[in-house]
């Protein structure tokens, strides 16, 4: 029979918190567009309408700028950056090409229902060089692609419309049921935009791409309520420890 | 946009399936839906010249080929003297008026028409308003249709400042602010243009004599009046994307070949007012700088071959239709060829960029401390109520609840913690960080860490009895540093909807007062991601049930323990060893385990959570020398 002296005490299991699933996710990308060769840059969420509009080719009749799509505070002087695009456009402008960056971070739209969230998280990369080419673009997009949901995937581009690429597509995969599933939207830099960076457009072209975080979460852990991620539940945080 | 399958197929050459074309509307990047015989379109905002069965049928034309599908009046119309005048040209540079009388009443309509209302679902108004509309679908191009004995005096366009009440032609009162294009009768405002016409104009059932008004609104004229005076049209929609300033005379006749059809025409006038001739968009041919953007070796046969097909002209350069508002670059047409060659036609290329290094900084390695030791990361909303002095205001809010920036992480934290003590939370660890904004002469920004807790410091045997407190916090967090750089306040309860008396304990720092070298000997990496696959949570509430095991058995005690560690029951949700006790003096053990239960789908009742202990304690009180002291 064994003596109370021998008894081990219970092993105490760590009690371990979680990084925020959006964190993880947005984390996991910029991880892999690291390997890809991409550089982060950051810049700031309020932004002048000039970084955040004019300087992409968004002009000022696009209905984006509207009040009831876009937060402007203080006195219409700035708004909170509808994307990151903004933090490329001031990298830009500091440095010459070839470059590549991915910006990330919190980004706002005056929007709140059940699928949309006034603020949300993006993941954007621009790639300027030389000869950068529409089959460039979907060489890198497959890459992306294969990292996130394997390379079996079934991938379909769309054309599309963005004021600061041109060709645009959004970019589909084949979902289990069957069904296309939007993922990214993806364009050739529109050259009035490498201008506006003060970049040579008879000699450099570039790329960009974008990617909602929010969305990507929700298609890898199968979370179908956006709201869940922001309701700081322990119940919720705890399953992605 | 909606459209009915047959409807395009007049338009079209060859008859495609729905399969089919459904296919190479994507490929041209129209993205749609289809439910039975409609097409519900998504079109994108820069290809307003598809809204319409003409537009839709002109981009598929390199596909299935193009039929002039719609008949136009082709005799000769007498001039119309309106008395008319144009005070802001820039705003409207073309604009027709049609004045169309008929005789008698029009009692049914035309298959063609009928179906149009019929199987989209639109509400048919009045004989000339519902030509109005059918012609917007089929051409895309909207007109408005006056009472024409309204327009009694001198009828005016003009964009200008109001401020005063218009009445819908639906009936409801607008007060229109700012600047509005407008028409005008006698200084009245009858009707915003390309919007919504006024009642007191209003064609109705007993409408004889027409004025048709068809013009090419600039879309910076007509964006966003729509959405600021919250009316549904869909003239705005098309006017906001653009229409085809060539359009109109060839609309009006269709109209009236329409009426013709329903009905004997009387008389019909026509006038058009321009304020200078369109200028021909044209670009360069160019189909290297196209292989160069798009990567590909199209010939320039074929390249000129699939711009004619979608309508462009090519002379000595390429001229854009005056229906497409959205070329003007080699760009744009690298886009045009992609389309029809089909994006997903063009081969993909290898793109080699040196791999970059992204490291782990200061900010991740105190993140990865803080998750080691218990605290959950959470993100929060920015927007509060609270106008704080240097917080900053929204000129737009969702809501007067969410009109300002937070200057401080600690309210959206404090409301964390509360939010989870009120789902029956015992032990709460959180963390956030994130960039705040205030102002003094500027905008600044700066980049903060939040800390907040309460609660048991542990659910395991040695913490359970033990509370969250500001020593546990500061020997967590400045345990490495020489001075206190995180400096800990204890957040009163008074005021907090809340029952709890647990302290809660807050520090917040700005990440450029967190030392550079903190926590070195942490893990410094990121942990690669488990996509694991997400269970709802329940919103039924818990039972919590405690027992404590006495072992006077000592080899029946490892047995114990390895089957709490694999307890299963469909409403187990947590199990721990909450304590753990050896008594000499009786030469007993003693195990105090927590279950906690809950449904995802109800209330547990007190059957069902009994049922479930019996189930998970049976083996063990089986267990001869276990027992668990006042259970039967």
């Amino acid at each position: 029979m064994s003596n109370i002296d021998n008894i081990e005490p219970p092993l105490i299991k760590d009690e371990v918190g979680s990084l925020h699933p959006i964190n993880q996710v947005k984390d996991f990308l910029l991880n892999m567009l690291a390997d890809l060769g991409f550089q982060e840059v950051d810049g700031p969420e309020i932004e002048s309408e000039e970084f955040n509009f004019d300087m992409l080719n968004i002009k000022k009749s696009h209905p984006a700028r509207q009040m009831h799509d876009t937060f402007y505070v203080e006195n219409k002087s700035h708004v909170l950056r509808t994307h990151t695009s903004p933090v490329q456009i001031r990298s830009m402008l500091k440095s010459h090409p070839p470059l590549a960056f991915t910006s990330a971070g919190k980004v706002y739209r005056k929007d709140d229902d059940a699928t949309h969230l006034p603020m949300f998280h993006q993941v954007e990369g621009i790639y300027v060089d030389t000869d950068v080419t529409f089959a460039n673009l979907k060489d890198l997009i497959h890459q992306i692609l294969h990292n996130l949901f394997g390379k079996d995937v079934k991938i379909r581009f769309r054309p599309s419309y963005f004021p600061f690429t041109e060709p645009s597509a959004e970019v589909d995969i084949l979902s289990e049921n069957g069904k296309w599933l939007e993922i990214l939207g993806c364009g050739i830099v529109n050259p009035i935009v490498l201008k506006n960076c003060n970049i040579d457009t008879e000699k450099y072209s570039g790329l960009a791409f974008g990617l909602g975080v929010e969305r990507i979460a929700m298609l890898k852990y199968g979370v179908s309520d956006i709201r869940e991620f922001y309701k700081s539940n322990l119940d919720f945080l705890g399953q992605f420890k | 946009m909606k459209f009915i399958y047959q409807d395009l197929l007049n338009f079209l050459a060859k008859k495609p399936s729905k399969d089919l074309l459904s296919e190479k509307l994507f490929q041209l990047g129209h993205e749609h839906e289809i439910d039975g015989d409609i097409f519900d379109m998504e079109l994108t905002p820069n290809r307003g010249d598809c809204l319409s069965l003409n537009g839709i049928a002109r981009d598929l034309n390199v596909f299935f080929g193009k039929t002039e599908a719609f008949k136009v009046y082709e005799g000769d119309i007498d001039q119309l003297n309106l008395n008319f005048k144009n005070l802001s040209p820039e705003a409207c540079p073309k604009i027709h008026f049609l004045e169309i009388e008929i005789e008698g009443n029009v009692n049914a309509y035309k298959p063609y028409l009928e179906n149009y209302f019929s199987s989209l679902n639109n509400n048919k108004t009045n004989f000339f308003t519902d030509v109005s509309n059918y012609i917007s679908y089929e051409l895309g191009q909207p007109t408005h249709c006056f009472e024409a004995d309204s327009i009694n005096k001198q009828l005016i366009f003009e964009n200008r400042n109001c401020n005063e009440s218009f009445k819908s032609l639906l009936g409801a009162d607008i007060n229109l602010t700012g600047n509005n294009c407008i028409f005008s009768v006698n200084n009245k405002i009858i009707s915003l243009a390309g919007v919504m016409g006024g009642q007191s104009t209003a064609c109705s059932a007993n409408t004889k004599k027409a004025l048709v008004e068809c013009a090419f609104f600039k879309p910076e004229s007509i964006i966003g009046k729509s959405v600021a005076y919250n009316l549904t049209s869909d003239a705005a929609h098309k006017f906001e994307r653009g229409v085809d300033i060539q359009a109109q005379e060839i609309v009006l006749r269709r109209f009236i070949e329409i009426v013709k059809d329903h009905a004997v025409i009387k008389n019909i006038k026509i006038q058009s007012f321009e304020d200078d001739q369109v200028q021909k968009n044209s670009i360069p041919i160019d189909v290297k700088r196209i292989n160069k953007i798009l990567g590909t070796n199209i010939e320039e046969n074929e390249y000129l071959t699939y711009l004619s097909k979608l309508y462009f002209g090519v002379e000595n350069e390429i001229i854009v239709p005056s229906h497409r508002h959205d070329i003007s670059t080699q760009n744009d047409l690298a886009e045009e060829i992609a389309r029809i060659t089909g994006y997903n036609n063009i081969e993909s290329k290898p793109l080699k960029i040196k791999k970059n290094d992204r490291g782990i900084d200061k900010v991740d390695t105190l993140k990865n401390y803080l998750i080691k030791n218990g605290f959950s990361e959470v993100i929060n909303f920015p927007f509060i109520k609270t106008e704080e002095e240097k917080s900053i205001s929204i000129d737009n809010p969702l809501d007067s609840n969410r009109n300002h920036l937070r200057t401080s992480l600690k309210d959206s934290l404090l409301d964390n913690l509360l939010y989870n003590e009120r789902r029956q939370k015992d032990s709460i660890k959180f963390f956030e960080v994130s960039d705040l904004y205030s102002k003094d002469d500027e905008i600044r920004q700066e980049k903060k860490l939040g800390i907040i807790m309460s609660g048991r410091r542990g659910q395991n045997y040695l913490d359970f009895s033990k509370k969250l407190d500001d020593a546990y916090l500061s020997e967590l967090l400045n345990k490495d540093s020489e001075s206190i750089v995180f400096k800990i306040e204890e957040i009163s309860r008074a005021g907090l909807k809340s029952k709890k008396k647990d302290k809660i304990f807050y520090t917040e720092i700005s990440v450029d007062q967190i030392p550079e070298k903190i926590f070195n000997d942490e893990e410094s990496s990121f942990k690669p991601i488990n996509f694991i696959k997400y269970q709802s949570v329940s919103e039924f509430p818990t039972s919590t049930r405690d027992f404590s095991f006495s072992i006077t058995d000592f080899n029946k005690y490892e047995a114990v323990i390895d089957h709490l560690s694999k307890l299963n029951d469909k409403y187990l949700k947590d199990a721990y060893i909450f304590d753990f006790y050896e008594n000499k003096k009786f030469n007993e053990i003693k195990v105090g385990v927590r279950f906690i239960f809950q449904s995802s789908s109800a209330t547990l009742s007190e059957d069902d959570v009994h049922k479930s202990v019996n189930k998970l304690l049976k083996p063990i009180v089986d267990l001869e020398g276990v027992s668990v002291p006042g259970m039967q």
